[in-house]
């Protein structure tokens, strides 16, 4: 007579729920995801208790770098032609097509005009990969970064500036910058910073 | 023979009929949770969760021409000036010009954070009950901000900042030094 033997069975975990819940999470960070475009300097903002977002569209991001180099992005493939398209008519420089194509696909960008259509001639490869030694500015008002503002302005009227400056920039960087928007009479604008939690007792006004 | 066999594959009834083997209906789901976990670290490290806020700066007109009518000065004694200078330091002179001779008895070196806010807070206590209201109903206390060529960007933010925390709505930023303020401020600015 044969023994009894318990039956042997394969241990088998139902992953059903658990496929349920990785999805569920899938589902989640697709939707909410914005991502990261990998800009022309790596900033770290200050923090401050501001609780504003910053908007997505319509906006031009002036960002300065730890060394005080400058870089200029603008939001919307369109918007960046035509700015290019403004900027070379009033510099004297024709674009060409592929030139523009690939200036809009850029997110940002830090060289003076001069020095633009020779960036603009290399390999995608390589224009990620040199120096961008920043745009010009002083503090007349008057250097290449007004001009940019301006032609941003012009493709978009609309257009919002925003400051994003990184914790160490120097503050006569930043006094150039704020000459050069001053004299295109822009008086307000953001600074983009990260949030930060307010004080123990700080109740934000209404 | 219309009964369904419910015990899985294999098992075979004493005394019955040998049938086809049926298999289990079950999936192995491991695989497909690998996926899943797999895509979630993608989306997970390539998402920007924190959208950065931005705080709104507005700086007064530039005047063209200098017909803008004369204003009344500033009493010093209503005023804190916040001078931010190198390594992360910050110099309140509260209530007392520059030019006094008691200036750089009074000027105070404090740090970013609770130290500069408690200054703030200890100059606007003293203002206000000092002063009435203005005629506009808004506080006499005026907070004049000077970033040195030598402080940071963060540091302004910071200062910024601490406006918004303590709520002052008078302030101005200035950003050139007088005379009299280079000298009271002598090597703390050299950099």
């Amino acid at each position: 007579m044969a023994k009894v033997r318990p039956k042997k069975s394969a241990p088998f975990i139902d992953m059903t729920a658990m496929t349920d819940v990785a999805f569920l999470l899938l589902t989640f960070f697709i939707m909410t995801a914005t991502f990261k475009n990998n800009e022309a300097a790596e900033i770290t903002t200050p923090s401050s208790i501001s609780q504003i977002k910053v908007p997505d569209e319509d906006i031009v991001v002036i960002s300065i770098d730890p060394e005080g180099k400058v870089f200029f992005s603008v939001d919307g493939q369109p918007v960046r032609i035509s700015m290019l398209e403004n900027i070379g008519s009033a510099k004297g420089i024709t674009f060409t097509d592929e030139e523009k194509y690939k200036f809009s696909i850029q997110p940002g960008f830090g060289f003076p005009v001069a020095q633009l259509k020779s960036w603009l001639g290399m390999s995608p490869e390589q224009m990620k990969q040199v120096e961008q030694p920043g745009i010009p500015v002083d503090s007349t008002g008057v250097s290449e970064l007004a001009d940019w503002v301006f032609a941003a302005r012009k493709a978009n009227p609309k257009v919002r500036i925003a400051l994003k400056g990184d914790n160490a920039a120097k503050f006569p960087v930043f006094k150039d910058v704020l000459s050069n928007l001053q004299s295109q009479n822009i008086n307000r604008f953001n600074l983009i910073t990260s949030s930060e939690e307010p004080p123990a007792g700080f109740r934000q006004d209404d | 023979m219309a009964e369904i066999d419910t015990s899985g594959g294999g098992g075979r009834k004493k005394g019955g009929k040998v049938r086809a083997k049926k298999m289990s209906t079950r999936v192995d789901m491991t695989p497909m949770v690998d996926l899943g976990f797999l895509l979630i670290t993608f989306f997970m490290l390539a998402t920007t969760m924190s959208k950065p806020t931005s705080m709104t700066l507005s700086v007064p007109h530039k005047e063209k021409d200098e017909t803008q009518k004369d204003t009344e000065p500033l009493k010093a004694s209503k005023v804190l000036t916040i001078f931010m200078g190198k390594n992360n330091e910050v110099y309140l002179l509260d209530g007392i010009a520059a030019d006094d001779e008691k200036a750089p008895a009074a000027l105070e070196k404090v740090a970013y954070g609770t130290q500069l806010r408690e200054g703030i807070f200890k100059a606007k206590q003293r203002v206000n009950s000092m002063f009435p209201p203005e005629e506009d109903g808004s506080e006499p206390f005026v907070a004049v901000l000077k970033p040195t060529p030598v402080s940071s960007y963060k540091n302004l933010v910071d200062v910024l900042d601490e406006m918004a925390i303590t709520k002052t709505k008078r302030y101005a930023l200035v950003d050139y030094l007088t005379d009299a303020e280079t000298k009271l401020l002598g090597d703390k600015i050299d950099p």
